[in-house]
């Protein structure tokens, strides 16, 4: 085996789970990953897929009634379980940091940008005013801010959409993490400020070495985001692969499903979307076998509708839970 | 090309907003002239504060213009007759279909709404009327039981549709419908869109900030940009050849998964 690099994350079956009527309902079901210092991973899928509570999870922010269970759950070798609240603290934020969706409730509207940023820098080390002032400036500049010192004293309010994720992002770099996780959060900013933030994000990824966890509904904004990427439906990871491999040749239906109902630059009447027909299951309404069966050209009777689908190999570093794909090795394509 | 059905000519609209205790004039459309034809789809497509909302909003008289004028099948409106005519054919569909339905207000209820406002049918012909809308856009005729909290995302959008389409109107104006929908839910309600526009002869216009639907769905489109309209022309001809700077950058901002390797608009911001 060649020595691997430690990862900064090494995750292993982690599920989350609800406390439900007929039993526990599970928001996420059974998702591995590795993620090593400057790699990329695209997290995708439709609502109620279960993106943002594995995110939640991994900060150790999911809701009270939430249960986290995992084989594995490791931080740069070291098992998260066994962390006290006081190690999570420093963990998070100081470590491991999130970008959300809407940077107005991410802000706090009370106080300006610097002295948020500062608290960061200070709950992270022991340093003056005026080192964490300008740590402040510092990171307001790597996040692209124009004249990062004037913006010390401005308000959320004062700034627009861009302006505010991008001082989402300059607090999510104040104490230096080496992991960012990115939740939609260039899902409400108009089409060029997305292209910019999600520059940025890479720059910063490529510039610092850090690991960037991009979640998203879009698979072409998972395209230029690069890396591998991890489609998840009703809670469960189905296909996993470098991007480019999985958007070329998608293996699992559920992919192909989103692939051909999202229009795309090049697409017109001519060539119909095909809509993936019927709607996402409730959570807990799972059950046992492949999530996707209600929805799925595909599926094969007597075993989708009793097991989940075990991983296939598609190819290299691409893997594939389908039953279909488990039997025939093509998904049901010709 | 059919004749013009409303025309927007020369509207300017001002707003008087408050910014730091001072009034300040926002002039939110310049000079802005534009047409829809009878049985056409028209795109709107800009960034958010680009006016492309409060342009149809003034094409259909719930807002008014500070300066310019409508024209309906090339008359100039005016009077409160000649608005409430106009606006007897023209429906508005809201962008989030949370909001636009009332949350205690069983479907049939609400879908029966418009048809007593206009006065059509008689009360014993309505709940017919309501199971054809509700057939029409894809859903089951006992959906007029239900509340909306009973429904998914999707299923609230077509019961918006089915509301728009109760007093049978000429014109739908869809300001960014779809843009809260998952994909493969999104894909359903374009379709059912084409589908009735087609059966039902109708005139669209199509507000969204996302080029990629825009392409798919639309004959014409309008770009605006802060309040103007930088381009306009029939879809595929500005997408396959854009004449104006900006429409060339929006495009370029594009996620794309099938433009090659090194020509996003990312990797050109990285240079």
């Amino acid at each position: 085996m060649t020595a691997m690099r430690q990862a900064l994350l090494d995750v292993a079956e982690l599920s989350v789970a609800f406390p439900g009527r007929n039993g526990p309902i599970r928001a996420v079901d059974g998702v591995s990953f590795r993620l090593e210092p400057g790699e990329s991973l695209v997290i995708a899928g439709e609502s109620g897929s279960g993106k943002s509570m594995l995110c939640r999870a991994l900060m150790n922010i999911q809701p009270g009634a939430a249960s986290v269970t995992a084989t594995r759950m490791d931080w740069q070798g070291r098992a998260l379980g066994a962390l006290s609240p006081r190690d999570w603290r420093a963990l998070r934020g100081g470590q491991m940091a999130m970008i959300f969706q809407d940077p107005a409730a991410a802000l706090n509207p009370l106080l300006s940008v610097g002295r948020q940023i500062m608290d960061v820098v200070n709950a992270h080390r022991a340093c003056s005013r005026a080192q964490a002032r300008s740590r402040a400036i510092e990171v307001l500049g790597l996040a692209g801010l124009p004249e990062p010192e004037a913006r010390l004293a401005s308000y959320p309010s004062q700034l627009s959409g861009g302006m505010r994720q991008r001082v989402a992002i300059a607090l999510a770099l104040a104490a230096a993490p080496k992991l960012i996780i990115a939740d939609e959060a260039t899902t409400n900013l108009d089409v060029s400020i997305q292209a910019q933030i999600v520059a940025l994000l890479k720059r910063l990824q490529r510039e610092l070495g850090l690991g960037l966890i991009f979640v998203t509904h879009d698979l072409d904004l998972a395209a230029e985001v690069g890396g591998r990427l991890m489609v998840m439906y009703a809670g469960q990871p189905v296909e996993t692969g470098p991007v480019q491999t999985v958007l070329k040749d998608p293996c699992h239906p559920y992919t192909r499903g989103l692939l051909r109902s999202a229009p795309t630059l090049h697409s017109s009447r001519e060539t119909p979307l095909q809509p993936i027909p019927g709607q996402t299951p409730k959570p807990g309404a799972v059950g046992a076998g492949a999530p996707f069966r209600s929805r799925c050209p595909v599926s094969v009777e007597g075993v989708c509708d009793v097991r989940r689908a075990p991983w296939s190999e598609a190819g290299p570093g691409h893997r594939v839970a389908c039953n279909r794909f488990a039997l025939d090795g093509r998904g049901g394509l010709p | 090309m059919s004749k013009p059905m409303i025309e927007a000519c020369g509207i300017d609209k001002t707003f008087t907003l408050r910014r730091d205790g001072r009034l300040v004039e926002h002039r939110a459309l310049k000079t802005v002239s534009a047409d829809l034809h009878e049985g056409e789809i028209l795109g709107i497509v800009g960034e958010s504060g680009s006016g492309k909302t409060t342009l149809s909003r003034i094409m259909i008289g719930i807002d008014t213009a500070s300066k310019g004028e409508i024209l309906f099948h090339g008359d100039r409106v005016a009077t409160r007759r000649e608005w409430r005519d106009l606006r007897r054919h023209v429906q508005y569909v809201f962008q989030d279909p949370f909001t636009a339905l009332c949350p205690t207000m069983r479907i049939g209820k609400a879908l029966a709404e418009p048809l007593a406002i206009h006065g059509i049918g008689s009360r014993e012909e309505r709940p017919a009327r309501v199971a054809r809308v509700l057939e029409m856009v894809g859903l089951h005729p006992d959906m007029a039981g239900r509340l909306p909290s009973q429904l998914s995302g999707g299923q609230r959008q077509r019961v918006n549709l089915a509301r728009a389409l109760m007093s049978e109107p000429k014109v739908l104006i869809c300001d960014e419908i779809v843009s809260g929908l998952d994909v493969s839910v999104q894909a359903q309600v374009l379709a059912l869109l084409l589908d009735l526009q087609k059966r039902l002869g109708l005139s669209l216009i199509f507000i969204s900030h996302d080029l990629r639907v825009i392409r798919y769905l639309c004959d014409r489109v309008l770009v605006m940009y802060l309040g103007e309209i930088v381009e306009q022309g029939r879809t595929d001809e500005v997408f396959a050849a854009p004449k104006h700077d900006y429409t060339r950058r929006l495009l370029a901002a594009i996620p794309d998964r099938d433009r090659p390797a090194h020509h996003s608009p990312i990797d050109e911001a990285l240079k």
